[in-house]
């Protein structure tokens, strides 16, 4: 009974928040249903039909549930899974009601729920998924987060609790995710990639986890390929990356248009780009795998997947092109625009710095971000948000020719629009909430859906 | 032959474990600001089991590190930095120092538990451990008379108290914010050619007063003592940015 009133007034919220445009709807629900009753999100998910995936680390989680979630609908299955951003325990627990029927029961055969870090204990014993994936874990939003150290521990006490049958899925190239799998009782399922034409041998500045986690000798690096993602080995021996049980491998880049990769014995053509997103790829691959799938079913589903919302969403604005990327922190900055710049040889830009809770009220990181890649390269950068004055600064000490910082959305989109040409593409790299304001200046002129409709 | 450049010299200590709170915008800031003068910027990376040329630096900078990293350079700097770096402070060298960097330049760190851990004593500054962390904004009334806007603007990200001592100097008074220890208003120390702070953001970006009041103290020694102005509309419109929305 109790269920059956948190879900009815969770489902009521939803309704209302989105009627009054309050925003998607994406919480609120959620933390209203378990005021009423702690337990919903635990009787909910024992409803799924199949079970239910989590996955959590700091940088490609929305686009790893996308992929898994199109898989598995493309097997016909029902899925049920929370919402870009919405990743704390509220915005599951919002997505399971909002899928739940009259009779408070969760109607769906799989959930795949992307779920913070410091949320990951509480999902894991709430949803018991039969899967969780770990993707990586950088330096992000130190103020909110604290230090990685305390969040690493507390993925590892949440991947301890994982029930007996289910699997860990875990990427060997981060030497911090793999520490933490290491020390599982049970083997976890390793991924990683596997081509040194795509890497590079120089750690970037803001490399966390540089040192071995036994002796705290500076680990060798033999491969670099996305933050401090790569192939390293301590020099004392006491440490080094494990060896991967699906490692993509023959890597091919196509600016933001498309990636293709190989493993286990077929091709997967993604058409989203970006080296980041081949991790994002394996680690879904990895999952479907361990739930049973076949490699070349993968494969094809996964070629035809379309990109979240504001991770590589393009828009048409007045006959330009508009590629909005999701940037949110030093490692997934450097990739942004490592894409960007070298892949997708791009010249107009916007750069989006906001500094509300949900981006970090801390900006010192822009400095740990390698914007001198711009220098030279990019025609027009307009740097926006909210804290687009510090934006300009460190511009300046990059060496990047920039306009005036824009921190009005509306007159930033009009500085962008003047200077891209018509037919080109220009790339709006912004933090999560700068992103919400462009796009909804967007929306309100008509170039971009509403975010419940993406 | 090329005219004889001046040179300016940063020295980094332990770049690549102390730079939690995006320190690199310090180090930029200080070479850029040499470079845009014709001096001839250098840095000299300071990591673990090396001393190599810390006689030749003129401001060293040691910013702050996570738990983990901090205590992999703690060895290194009681056995093996300490003797170089006091030297050259005493020779005239500046150190700018941020949040871990700060604490370790002391007499010491006391944990929760009481238990004690020895900084190398290059200032008159001791560090508890608090309960809640102090973070957000800090604006600053500085207690420096050479520089011009006298605040200086940052973010402050601690839980660490700390207590100046008789020949340490407050660098200044928080106007928001809770500074060294959240109860007598002070931020941060002057002591010698030593400045140690909490604020990051990063700091010298924000604060290019500062960051010239570093370099022309630093190059006093040789005789230097003016620096070519330089146009920071830039920056001093992103300092004045958090003045005024932290007097809202």
């Amino acid at each position: 009974m109790r269920r059956t009133a948190a879900v009815w007034a969770g489902k009521a919220t939803g309704v209302l928040s989105r009627f009054s445009r309050l925003g998607g709807g994406t919480t609120l629900p959620g933390d209203v249903a378990r005021a009423i009753d702690p337990d919903v999100l635990r009787k909910l998910s024992r409803d799924l039909k199949h079970g239910a995936i989590v996955i959590t680390g700091t940088n490609g989680k929305t686009t790893t549930a996308r992929l898994v979630t199109w898989l598995l609908e493309g097997a016909g299955h029902s899925v049920v899974s929370n919402r870009a951003g919405a990743n704390l325990i509220f915005g599951a627990t919002a997505a399971a009601l909002e899928r739940a029927g009259a009779n408070g029961r969760l109607q769906a055969d799989w959930g795949v729920f992307e779920i913070d870090e410091a949320s990951l204990e509480r999902a894991v014993d709430e949803i018991q998924p039969r899967a969780a994936i770990v993707l990586n874990l950088f330096r992000d939003q130190l103020d909110r987060y604290g230090e990685l150290e305390s969040i690493a521990k507390r993925i590892e006490a949440a991947l301890a609790r994982l029930p007996d049958e289910s699997h860990a899925v875990m990427n060997a190239d981060d030497p911090r995710v793999a520490e933490i799998g290491l020390n599982l009782k049970r083997k976890p399922l390793w991924f990683g990639l596997d081509d040194p034409t795509v890497a590079t041998h120089q750690l970037p500045h803001a490399a966390d986890a540089r040192t071995c986690p036994r002796c705290g000798a500076s680990l060798i690096f033999d491969a670099v390929y996305v933050g401090h993602d790569g192939v390293y080995r301590c020099p004392n021996g006491d440490f080094a990356r494990p060896a991967p049980d699906l490692a993509a491998t023959h890597i091919e880049l196509h600016g933001f248009d498309s990636i293709a990769l190989g493993v286990s014995g077929v091709r997967i053509e993604l058409p989203l780009g970006g080296l980041y997103n081949a991790y994002n790829a394996i680690a879904a691959f990895a999952a479907g795998s361990a739930l049973g799938f076949e490699p070349t079913f993968i494969a094809n589903r996964f070629g035809t997947v379309q990109a979240a919302f504001g991770r590589q969403e393009r828009l048409d604005a007045k006959g330009r092109k508009l590629n909005i990327v999701l940037s949110k922190n030093p490692a997934g900055f450097n990739e942004t625009l490592r894409t960007a710049v070298d892949l997708a040889g791009g010249h107009w830009f916007l750069i989006g710095l906001n500094d509300r809770r949900a981006d970090g009220t801390d900006v010192s990181w822009i400095w740990d971000v390698d914007f001198e890649r711009l220098r030279g390269r990019a025609r027009v950068v307009v740097p926006a948000g909210n804290r687009a004055n510090d934006l300009a600064v460190r511009l300046k000490y990059a060496g990047v020719d920039a306009l005036p910082p824009e921190t009005n959305p509306a007159q930033a989109i009009d500085a962008l629009i003047a200077e891209t040409p018509e037919g080109e593409t220009a790339h709006l790299l912004c933090t999560y909430t700068a992103m919400l304001d462009l796009r909804a200046e967007l929306v309100g002129r008509g170039w971009a859906k509403p975010y419940w409709e993406t | 032959m090329a005219r004889h450049q001046k040179t300016f010299t940063v020295g980094w200590l332990y770049p690549d474990l102390m730079n939690i709170y995006g320190d690199r915008g310090n180090i930029l800031t200080l070479l850029k600001r040499a470079e845009w003068r014709d001096f001839d910027a250098r840095l000299i990376e300071l990591g673990r089991g090396t001393t190599r040329r810390m006689d030749e630096v003129d401001v060293f900078f040691f910013g702050g590190g996570q738990d983990r990293e901090q205590a992999l350079v703690y060895e290194d700097l009681l056995e093996q930095k300490q003797p170089p770096l006091e030297r050259a402070v005493a020779a005239g060298a500046g150190v700018l120092a941020v949040c871990g960097g700060y604490q370790l330049l002391g007499h010491y760190y006391q944990t929760a538990e009481g238990e004690r851990f020895p900084g190398i004593g290059l200032i008159d500054v001791r560090t508890e451990a608090g309960k809640r962390r102090f973070i957000g904004d800090v604006v600053v009334d500085s207690a420096l008379v050479d520089i011009q806007p006298t605040t200086l603007v940052g973010f402050e990200n601690h839980s660490g108290r700390t207590f100046l001592g008789p020949k340490a100097k407050p660098l200044g008074r928080v106007r928001v914010g809770f500074g060294n220890n959240g109860e007598d208003h002070t931020e941060g120390c002057l002591q010698g050619g030593v400045l140690g702070t909490y604020l990051h953001g990063s700091l010298l970006p924000k604060n290019p007063h500062l960051a010239d009041h570093l370099i022309r103290s630093a190059l006093r020694r040789r005789g230097i003592t003016d620096l070519a102005p330089l146009d920071d509309a830039v920056e001093l419109a992103a300092h004045g940015k958090i003045l005024a929305r932290s007097a809202r």
